[in-house]
């Protein structure tokens, strides 16, 4: 169900950006960068650094002048999760129309933890969830010499819950349902027992990318 | 260019900031468990019983059949009341609420119903006006807690900690699955007169009721009089209770006790089979015991088996064959034909004329009647699964016919 959904989703980006594409005010954003923070390591009660790799694109329309509105989807990748963010996204460009740009950026959506196995044995199932996403950036566009794209460069912060969950089946050698998106119960049916792990990463968030 | 410069700075000393954050990583446990719940026997004693209009069955207990009755116990609540003169429509008559209520049996128009560490005697002879006509009191006492002098019982309950220990400051918590009334509610679930794994039975005047470990026996020869013999103890975990032919067969989780009943005042043990290790179910004939053994419960043994066992000489059982089975929960016996609930996989029918060859003579599997088990009624078949209290008339063995459900609002779930 959660693979369909996905299916769906970026089908409808699909979509989306071909009708774009029928007008001049389009605007498409590849990004590929690092992703870096800090987590704290219960057993050793020390703090590892964490740099992951993250990916996004961005396909958007001019609503207002030099202000895009679109949508995004995205990799995240992080030491014990892949996550698939989808969301809404909003670019600012300042300056004048030639020569380099600063702008700023807000991207806002809900993660997937689609690309992660849901462990199943007779007594106990194991998954992973995420939630609201949050990115809020500044970078720089320089323009190339020659066409109509150009480089970018941003630095922002980005918010990304994950939710780990291992649980109990009240009776063995059943298959008790599984939230499709958020586990919101103590203990959903069919479990005798969950142990819930929730990670709220907080990032600093470096993307190089090309705009065209 | 100043304020470009400037909204740069902003945002590398905003970024550094940022780099400085840690993940924020939180672990909580969410179980279910059983609450320890205490009670003044003088408090319940002194709310009085009065029968209350038909109510739906939530979790349906122990099923009895009487006359043209059907009672279903609703765990720890009462018992609900049917006439089932028509299997195709039972209706729904009355309830009668009873604390701490796990199980009941009926002689000559009597109800005997535990009500916590009470028995209670209810006249059924005007079933419009069910009155209470006995209390024996104290004669259930494991439930006492010593050090208080109250009762403890346990409550179903989720709690969630920070912390993965189970114990608590002021009591233990138990897993549900693991706790000895979650057996028992499971025992006493579905089971009536000559149910596999019924907890009270009567036989030849005398009422037998067992708990984890003792056998009670009470004198019911004047029946709305009973009267608490004797406790027998019989060693931990002690599950069912089925009489025949002036014997008890008890099944424990470590095998099948085996009772001489002739003098029912005084049962005296015959022999022990310890071969079966597990919970499961017993039902007997004149010459044989037919044992059902499964996977996936608490007293898993890892096999899914019909066994067959020759109780000719009651001091010497002796396993005479094995079947395998998909995952076998209860099991019903009449005359020649043995019904056996296959919990998700369905349910079976089988002859039984050549204990030999079972499996050769399996007469009807059917796949969509998910059950846990079974009672054979005089009027029908009464299977307890994922879709309530149903009905089948089984005159032909072969061919079972769905004759009604009653429906329950949180059915059994089935593994």
């Amino acid at each position: 169900m959660k693979k369909k959904l996905l299916i769906f989703i970026v089908l409808s980006f699909c979509a989306l950006h071909s009708s774009m594409a029928q007008t001049k005010t389009w605007m498409t954003q590849l990004e590929l960068g690092l992703l870096g923070g800090k987590t704290k390591d219960l057993w050793e009660e020390k703090t590892n650094e964490r740099t992951t790799l993250s990916f996004s694109a961005f396909h958007g329309k001019e609503v207002i002048r030099n202000q895009i509105l679109g949508v995004y989807l995205g990799m995240d990748h992080y030491p014990s999760v892949t996550l698939i963010p989808v969301g809404v996204g909003w670019r600012w460009f300042l300056g004048k129309s030639t020569g380099s740009k600063f702008y700023g950026s807000l991207d806002l959506g809900y993660g997937s933890a689609v690309l992660e196995k849901v462990e199943r044995t007779d007594w106990s199932s194991t998954w992973h969830e995420s939630g609201l996403v949050f990115r809020p950036a500044v970078g720089i566009k320089m323009p190339a010499k020659k066409g109509k794209w150009a480089l970018t460069a941003s630095l922002g912060y980005k918010r990304q819950p994950t939710y780990f969950y291992e649980g109990t089946h009240s009776q063995p050698e059943t298959r008790p349902k599984i939230p499709l998106f958020r586990t919101r119960e103590l203990l959903p049916e069919g479990f005798s027992s969950l142990n819930s792990t929730s990670t709220l990463y907080h990032s600093l968030s470096f993307q190089l990318g090309i705009l065209f | 260019m100043k304020n470009r410069i400037k909204f740069l700075f902003i945002v590398l000393f905003g970024s550094s900031l940022l780099f400085s954050c840690m993940d924020e990583v939180k672990t909580t446990y969410s179980f279910r468990t059983m609450m320890p719940v205490y009670l003044e026997m003088k408090d319940v004693r002194a709310k009085e019983i009065s029968i209350a209009p038909a109510q739906e069955i939530e979790n349906p207990g122990k099923i009895y059949i009487y006359k043209d009755y059907l009672l279903i116990n609703e765990p720890n609540k009462g018992i609900h009341i049917f006439d089932n003169k028509n299997p195709v429509n039972p209706i729904n008559l009355s309830f009668i609420p009873i604390e701490g209520n796990v199980d009941l049996a009926i002689n000559s128009d009597i109800l005997y119903a535990d009500n916590y560490v009470d028995l209670l005697a209810f006249d059924l002879s005007n079933i419009r006006n069910i009155r209470l006509v006995n209390r024996v009191k104290d004669v259930f006492n494991h439930l006492y807690q010593h050090s208080t002098g109250k009762i403890i019982t346990f409550k179903d309950t989720v709690l969630t900690s920070d912390s993965p220990a189970w114990a608590f400051e002021n009591f233990w918590t138990v897993r549900p699955g693991m706790s000895f009334l979650s057996n028992m509610s499971k025992a006493s679930q579905s089971y009536g007169t000559g149910g596999s794994m019924a907890r009270f039975t009567l036989m030849d005047g005398h009422l037998f009721a067992v708990d984890e470990s003792t056998l009670r026996v009470f004198d019911v020869l004047n029946p709305a009089e009973p009267k608490f013999l004797k406790p027998i103890e019989l060693g931990w975990g002690i599950e069912t209770i089925f009489p025949f032919d002036q014997k008890l067969f008890i099944g424990s989780n470590r095998g099948m006790h085996i009772y001489d009943a002739s003098t029912p005042s005084a049962p005296t043990r015959l022999a022990v089979y310890e071969h079966v290790l597990s919970c499961d179910p017993v039902v007997v004939n004149e010459d044989y015991a037919f044992v059902t053994l499964r996977s996936g419960n608490f007293c898993n043994n890892g096999v899914n088996e019909l066994h067959v066992i020759d109780i000719k000489n009651p001091s010497q059982p002796k396993l005479i064959k094995a079947y395998p089975m998909l995952n076998p929960h209860g099991l019903g016996l009449a005359e020649n034909y043995l019904y056996v609930a296959e919990g998700k996989h369905g349910l079976k029918s089988f002859k039984i004329n050549d204990v030999l060859t079972i499996d050769k003579n399996q007469l009807e599997f059917l796949q969509s009647m998910k059950s846990s088990d079974l009672i054979p009624g005089p009027k029908s078949l009464i299977v307890i699964g994922t879709d309530g209290v149903c009905q089948y008339d089984y005159s032909n063995p072969a061919q079972l016919k769905k004759l009604s459900c009653i429906q329950v609002s949180n059915p059994i779930e089935v593994s």
